[in-house]
């Protein structure tokens, strides 16, 4: 299994021969590529085998699946088409998936993925396309079909595979955050934007209560979902508005994170407590909150190698969390 | 081991977060964060009925999975 940053030279060597890959890369680069078995999302940002964090315009970040996939079929979803991802996964497999930030098709799969239809029913993974950090708002995130070459802004991209027989998946996560001791908060209703918060239950403006109580927004809120922890990061705070990168959703109890003194530390002491073996981790990425709050350009996070997004998705859409695809033999 | 029929006890016993178990198969945990909220301890038979169907669906579909194998040992044992 091979992740590594390569040229477009290299990356296309591999398409030629047939390998089923995961590509992230600028989008002028991944328009080079020739057709074949793979599907990609723009971000220049990455981890490493060799560099560990680094920005890169010039290279794309390849992950070859083709030891796992026995067939793939790759299909661009619309909005209301994404309500069908888990029932159109087969049964005997998992699927890979790459949305284009800020659009429509990002905000529904937020909102809703954990209500679709067949939740769960095959693992799925994958990560949020974006673009470089100065040019936000001059360039769109893309995702790329490489069967046909189709480019698309306003689609998720899924490769759905089928794994050898021999072959199990599981997916995973990293989460550095955890709640902390301090209050309460709810939602009156699901959403990437909120005024009021009920503290405690009792309802007051959000923003004034982050004020006051002086919230570090670096620091993501946490729901535990039976004990996995999901977190909201912070996007913007004023008096009328608190804009999150991801939903809030009703009836969920948050608490603000716990603040974490140094990422490599609690990503350590996060691996050892997951227990997990590097040998079988196939693919990787990690928030662009992580790598700007956590320094890691040049910095290692070992086993893990990937590109750095603008959300991951684990089943459902994340924060500032790594998220992972492990492969077993049966 | 294969996953046990929907009668068991324990299936019930989870969705209405009568007993809690530590899991490892994320995408039932996911599940289970609104399963639980929306069936409560006092949840009527119709909504404890269909958060096991979902829950037991989940875990049969993936039952090749290394974490839902974990998952059956710790609920069943």
């Amino acid at each position: 299994m091979q992740q590594d940053i390569m040229t477009i030279a290299a990356a296309s060597e591999l398409i030629t021969k047939g390998k089923t890959l995961l590509l992230a890369g600028e989008e002028s680069l991944l328009k080079q590529l020739p057709k074949g078995k793979w599907i990609g999302g723009t971000i220049p940002y990455f981890i490493s085998p060799n560099q560990g964090g680094l920005v890169s315009q010039d290279k794309i970040f390849v992950t070859d699946i083709s030891a796992m996939a026995a067939s793939v079929e790759v299909k661009a979803y619309s909005e209301t088409e994404l309500t069908k991802v888990y029932t159109e996964a087969g049964d005997s497999g998992f699927s890979f998936i790459v949305i284009p930030a800020m659009t429509g098709v990002h905000a529904a799969f937020a909102l809703n993925a954990p209500n679709y239809d067949n939740f769960g029913s095959q693992p799925l993974i994958g990560w949020v396309a974006g673009v470089h950090l100065d040019n936000l708002g001059k360039e769109k995130p893309r995702v790329f079909d490489g069967l046909t070459g189709e480019c698309a802004d306003n689609a998720a991209m899924v490769m759905h595979v089928t794994l050898p027989r021999n072959k199990a998946v599981d997916v995973g996560i990293v989460n550095i955050f955890e709640q902390g001791e301090g209050d309460t908060l709810t939602f009156g209703a699901d959403g990437f934007a909120c005024t009021d918060v009920l503290v405690n239950g009792v309802k007051e403006n959000f923003a004034a209560y982050i004020e006051r109580n002086k919230l570090d927004t670096k620091l993501p809120l946490v729901a535990d979902y039976y004990g996995a922890l999901v977190n909201i990061s912070f996007q913007s705070v004023t008096a009328e508005e608190v804009k999150f990168y991801a939903p809030v959703f009703h009836g969920v109890r948050y608490k603000h994170a716990k603040a974490v003194s140094d990422y490599a530390t609690a990503f350590d002491g996060q691996l050892k407590k997951i227990g997990l073996s590097q040998d079988n981790v196939v693919f990787s990425c990690n928030c662009i909150l992580n790598y700007l709050y956590s320094g890691l350009e040049g910095k290692n996070t070992a086993p893990f190698v990937g590109p750095i997004t603008f959300g991951e998705i684990a089943y459902q859409l994340l924060n500032q969390t790594l998220v992972y695809l492990e492969m077993h033999d049966k | 081991m294969n996953v046990p029929s929907k009668t068991q006890k324990q299936w019930a016993d989870i969705v209405t977060g009568r007993k809690a178990y530590e899991l490892k198969f994320l995408a039932a945990k996911i599940m289970l964060g609104r399963l639980v909220r929306t069936v409560g301890p006092n949840g009527s038979p119709e909504s404890i009925r269909d958060a096991v169907d979902q829950l037991h669906a989940i875990y049969e579909k993936n039952a090749a999975s290394p974490s839902v194998q974990e998952d059956l040992k710790t609920i069943f044992g």
